[in-house]
């Protein structure tokens, strides 16, 4: 648990040594500040957070894969992922040491967010419904830690960064556009995987202040199984 | 301590390693040469359980790579090639990180990473970012954060490539001190660095294990016959009469005004013969200008076995 810690402390950590981290963050919140200025802060609307966590998929695709990039292929790039393979750590340790640091470093991220819902609270009146807003929150964590999960994967395959960086952003990508998708040409069994895999439906549901545990079940298992696949890639590196 | 048992090792259809074996004693400071591509990283890197052999066994302790990979990897300290460390972190902190990796408890690790600077001389660096030091010094931390843990085997891949005169002589003795108390294995192409370090020489060649043993018994081994050289002012004719060699022998060789060279091999455990030879001149009153006797050295064995050159001085 030591080991994972210290992988974790490292990871969050070096993103706020290196330019990268810092970019991300602005990106992140010139991104989302837009939102909350434009489609929030409008004189009549309802007090709430609505339109930024119903969007909040759109708003992570560019930074969550600059953020899941560095994982494993700039490690497997420059050569320290040596010291770490060789150390007495299992892959796995080193797989869920890198994704919480990765994790710990969105949750940072989301942090300064929380000044629009104390904007909305000191400027509107009823106040805002805290339900939504706390289950939005929720949401954006978890479906930050599915595409990080995506980009472990991905980070885990490959010593390119801008690989790595391409996949996790076309799989993120392909998972919002599902409801664009012509579903109803396709045979039913390939309709019910579409539905399965998409989040759409489970983002509105979190948007409107329901947390339904089928949800929370659906994005813990996917992130849990992207985990174990990245492992999994990992040791493959061993028997190539 | 350190083993390996016939260990094959394919990448696609090149067969990398062919039934290498070798054992290292505790103790044992040894020196893996080879020319590039011989297996020198495969072999380094199946002991330190980064790839599985295809066939065969490695051990660290009795510990199998494979198998007990976990237990294996934590009795070996391993610098791999040009020392790849976190550029944005500083020293102290990094040792921290992999005293941390290592498993090191609170108690433990403060002195830990205290020695390992103190051994590999960073005090002055403790605090620098490692992207901001000098090669010499990056090396000097990849190896103080394989010896963190104090590990019984240590393994060095290339410990001085890259690095000036003034920081391989600083490597070198920093090599030999942390090589007193522990089994290790250094990985080298640079020979006379491996000659001064080593007391035990491994010279792999195209994926097999060429040779095995110390210096001396390498050069006993593979070196080939010494030769006495001789240039003395006579005739062909009359240096052969003098050395009792027939007067056609290929070991006479005529030089201009006047001189000979006399070039002949000594046969294995047979007594100097300089002094017989000097003497013998002399009773002729024959001057002589050069009377030497070379012996192999390992660079000639290390040629003659990597690649197949004759293994004359």
């Amino acid at each position: 648990m030591s080991v994972i810690a210290a992988i974790a402390g490292r990871e969050f950590r070096s993103f706020f040594r290196l330019p990268v981290g810092w970019i991300v963050i602005a990106l992140f919140l010139l991104l989302t500040g837009a939102v909350f200025a434009t489609a929030i802060l409008a004189p009549g609307q309802p007090a709430t957070l609505r339109p930024f966590f119903a969007i909040a998929g759109w708003l992570l695709l560019p930074v969550v894969p600059a953020i899941s990039m560095r994982l494993f292929s700039d490690e497997i790039r420059t050569g320290t992922i040596e010291p770490l393979l060789t150390s007495p750590i299992r892959d796995g340790s080193l797989v869920l040491g890198k994704f919480l640091g990765a994790t710990l470093f969105l949750l940072a991220m989301f942090l300064p967010t929380l000044a629009y819902p104390i904007t909305l609270w000191s400027l509107s009146d009823p106040a805002p419904d805290l339900g939504p807003i706390l289950a939005g929150y929720f949401s954006l964590a978890l479906l930050g830690m599915l595409n990080l999960a995506i980009g472990t994967l991905a980070s885990a395959c490959t010593s390119s960064q801008t690989l790595s960086f391409l996949v996790a952003l076309f799989v993120m990508l392909g998972m919002l556009l599902i409801p664009s998708f012509p579903a109803h040409s396709l045979p039913i069994p390939a309709q019910r995987a579409l539905e399965f895999v998409s989040l759409t439906p489970r983002m509105s549901d979190f948007a409107r202040g329901v947390i339904d545990t089928r949800h929370i079940a659906w994005f813990v298992a996917l992130t849990g199984w992207l985990l174990v696949l990245s492992t999994l890639a990992l040791q493959s590196r061993r028997w190539r | 301590m350190v083993a390996l048992d016939r260990v094959h090792k394919w990448y696609g259809r090149v067969h990398a390693l062919r039934g290498v074996s070798f054992e290292l004693h505790p103790g044992q400071v040894a020196g893996l040469l080879g020319p590039n591509g011989a297996g020198k990283s495969t072999t380094i890197r199946i002991l330190t359980g980064m790839i599985p052999p295809d066939a065969g066994h490695a051990s660290i302790r009795a510990h199998d790579t494979l198998n007990q990979s976990l237990d294996a990897r934590a009795k070996l300290g391993y610098l791999p090639e040009s020392a790849p460390l976190y550029p944005e972190m500083r020293v102290a902190d990094y040792l921290a990180f992999r005293a941390r990796i290592y498993a090191l408890d609170r108690s433990r690790r403060r002195p830990a990473i205290d020695r390992a600077i103190e051994r590999c001389w960073l005090r002055d660096v403790r605090n620098r970012r490692i992207g901001h030091l000098s090669k010499g010094y990056r090396q000097r931390v990849g190896l103080a954060a394989a010896i963190l843990h104090d590990p019984e085997v240590l393994i060095l891949d290339e410990p001085t490539n890259g690095l000036d005169p003034t920081q391989i002589a600083q490597m070198r003795t920093l090599v030999r001190e942390l090589g007193s108390d522990r089994t290790m294995l250094i990985s080298s192409h640079i020979l006379p660095e491996i000659e001064q370090i080593c007391s035990r020489i491994l010279i792999v060649a195209s994926g097999e294990l060429k040779a095995d043993g110390t210096p001396a018994e390498l050069i006993a081994q593979h070196g080939g016959p010494s030769r006495l050289i001789v240039e003395a002012r006579c005739t062909p004719e009359k240096a052969g009469l003098i050395l009792g060699l027939p007067q056609q022998s290929p070991c006479l060789t005529e030089l201009s005004e006047g001189w000979t060279r006399i070039e002949s091999p000594c046969a294995p455990h047979e007594p100097d013969p300089r002094e017989r030879v000097a003497s013998a001149f002399a009773s002729a009153g024959t001057p002589v200008r050069e009377l030497r006797l070379t012996t192999a050295t390992v660079e000639d064995v290390f040629l003659a076995l990597a690649h197949g050159r004759e293994g004359t001085p």
